[in-house]
């Protein structure tokens, strides 16, 4: 830092510091104590990767992140899908009750998880639908379309519609249009809008730990049923490796948002 | 082990909501549909069931058995309420068997296929929360004592009974349950009272205790107690056994559990049979199973906790056995009594622990 710099400046930087700190600290922790040698959760005891190698041999672990995964998957397709069609509908139609359906749209958004699993584990219960992973996967749907529908539409806001026109004029049909003018620029949005909520999807508990059923155990369930016994590290290399792919996919999504660079007239 | 107050928060209004939707007075249970299928689905405790206990079982029945975790009583209430789960047993902790009974959510136990269930210690069966075992079966038991950092009772020796919680010298070094009854027992037994004394007047001076208590009191927690005490915020924290023993076992030199002699709560941990259950054959199979002593005492040995099965003491580890935190002395056990519905005094009580906590 150059001595010539306003005294404020350093201050703002502290302040920072200190508020990043306040944020980050435990994940760190977290983190460094998934390599610990030790299985007391308070002491730093040397390097091991001793907890990995357990948590790669943990079948009833293994299996609850391979239910993460599955609900992840099915809930980023289907949710991507119909909420990219709500965004449309929404982005580039007038009708009756319009805002109405947006409202509508954005409301598991807005309310509370616990009432939106309350809600759901009723609706399953009166509908007789035995709660297994298949109502997770319903669950997440439910709560992720909302995200897609939000950020794809967020993407539609500066869409040039006479782009559609020429396509249209130049004789291809609507699908076409779709495929070839609509859907490649509007992309973005979409595969943000499916990684955000694969994220959301993968590490929910609330919603999830009322649909789930026989066998439908995913990992924060199975991570929030070990902390009542006790914090293991391999509970933190699980949590560490959870965090690593959070991050990877926020940031493409991020990435992917932000709007392409100006292209130079071909 | 009891409720996750945080769980407890939210599964309260899938509760409410559900309440508010179920059809009224449901039937006794509905008759099996057939022996079901070679399957069964458990839901059951973290740590609760050795992996190798259910392996061995799938070898020698050729039973697939499922199963989830949960963290808290609520859960087994929320799961059975939605009357879409299908699981074949649960183990809710005492009070949740009486809310499940209460409920109709439970499907009575035959016990003519059960003969192995006679290898289960009278003083344990029959309890107010299921008059007659009709419905459950004891899984595992413990007491609510408390547990102490050693390094600070060098000088006054180990505690053995209920008096440093209300010691002034401890101020601010003092965790309580975040739970009713089980604070009014904590007082009553240190008056030497019954824990289930419904006499007012009783009842009045426990709360006056508990209130002059307060103030030593840092907080009241049920949710991670043990971690805060094995953090060294607090130099004695109320709680269960098992999770106090879980943290004493890292740092057997720092942290011990007192079960005061004056006596303290029993609690229990019991299997039971969810109305809708379909596997019939596999669930009586898994039960007679269980029960066998050799079976139960690996169980007991793999997660160290006190079981009501006699015959299986003689398979039991004896450093399990022997550690009074999990088998008490029987003249300690004497002087332990089951929280009770104790009827119209609890309104009284309600309306004390009201006036404690707002103080």
């Amino acid at each position: 830092m150059s001595s010539g710099r306003p005294r404020r400046a350093v201050w703002l930087r502290l302040h920072t510091l200190l508020v990043f700190l306040f944020l980050y600290a435990p994940i760190a922790i977290l983190v460094a104590f998934s390599f610990n040698q030790t299985s007391q959760t308070a002491v730093w005891r040397g390097f091991t990767l001793e907890w990995y190698r357990k948590l790669l041999s943990n079948d009833v672990l293994l299996g609850t992140v391979r239910n993460s995964l599955i609900v992840g998957a099915a809930a980023t397709v289907l949710s991507t899908v119909l909420g990219t069609l709500a965004a449309l509908a929404l982005g580039r139609h007038r009708f009756r009750g319009e805002g109405a359906t947006r409202s509508l749209l954005y409301l598991p958004i807005i309310i509370p998880e616990v009432v939106v699993g309350a809600a759901l584990v009723t609706f399953f219960g009166v509908a007789g639908f035995r709660l297994s992973l298949l109502t997770v996967v319903i669950a997440h749907v439910v709560f992720s379309i909302s995200y897609v529908a939000i950020v794809v539409r967020a993407r539609l806001s500066g869409f040039d519609r006479s782009l559609e026109e020429a396509a249209l004029d130049l004789g291809a049909r609507p699908v076409q249009t779709f495929f070839r003018v609509t859907l490649p620029l509007i992309l973005p949005g979409v595969v943000a809008g499916a990684l955000l909520v694969f994220t959301i999807s993968i590490d929910d508990y609330v919603i999830t730990s009322f649909v789930a059923g026989v066998g439908a155990t995913t990992l924060p369930l199975q991570i929030y049923s070990m902390l009542k016994v006790g914090v293991t590290p391999e509970v933190n290399a699980v949590s560490t490796l959870l965090l690593a792919a959070t991050v990877v996919l926020i940031l493409l999504a991020q990435r992917l948002q932000q709007p392409p660079p100006e292209r130079p007239e071909g | 082990m009891r409720a996750s107050a945080r769980a407890a928060a939210f599964l309260a209004a899938a509760v409410v909501c559900l309440a508010a939707l179920s059809c009224g007075e449901r039937a006794d249970a509905p008759p099996y549909p057939g022996p079901g299928e070679k399957k069964l689905n458990l839901y059951i405790w973290s740590e609760y069931l050795p992996q190798e206990v259910i392996d061995e079982f799938a070898r020698r029945t050729g039973i697939a058995v499922r199963y989830d975790l949960y963290d808290s009583n609520e859960s087994v209430l929320e799961k059975l309420q939605s009357g879409v789960a299908d699981y074949d047993l649960v183990v809710p902790s005492d009070y949740m068997v009486r809310i499940l009974i209460y409920l109709k959510l439970l499907r009575p136990l035959d016990r003519s296929r059960l003969p192995a269930f006679a290898n289960l210690d009278p003083r344990f069966l029959d309890q107010d929360f299921d008059p007659g075992n009709r419905y459950s079966i004891p899984y595992v038991w413990g007491t609510t004592g408390f547990g102490y950092d050693k390094r600070q009772t060098t000088r006054t020796g180990a505690p053995d009974s209920w008096a440093p919680l209300f010691d002034p010298a401890n101020k601010g070094q003092i965790l309580m349950l975040d739970d009713m009854r089980e604070c009014f027992a904590v007082a009553l037994k240190h008056m030497g009272q019954s824990l289930n004394s419904t006499d007012p007047k009783v009842l009045r001076a426990a709360a006056d205790l508990l209130k002059t208590q307060k103030p030593l009191v840092k907080t009241y927690n049920s949710g991670d107690y043990e971690n805060i005490l094995a953090a060294g915020d607090v130099w004695f924290a109320h709680g269960y056994n098992g999770q106090i023993a879980k943290v004493a076992a890292r740092e057997p030199q720092r942290l011990g559990y007192v079960l005061p002699k004056e006596g303290a709560t029993l609690w229990m941990d019991n299997v039971c049979l969810p109305r809708g259950a379909r596997n019939v054959a596999s669930i009586y199979a898994f039960l007679s199973y269980i029960l066998e002593p050799e079976v139960d005492a690996r169980i007991i040995n793999g997660i160290s906790y006190a079981t009501a099965n006699v015959p299986a003491k003689k398979f039991i580890k004896p450093e399990i056995l022997n550690d009074p935190a999990i088998y008490p002395p029987d003249s300690a056990l004497e002087k332990c009594e089951f929280i009770k519905d104790i009827g119209d005094a609890t309104e009284l009580m309600d309306e004390y622990w009201t006036e404690i906590k707002a103080q």
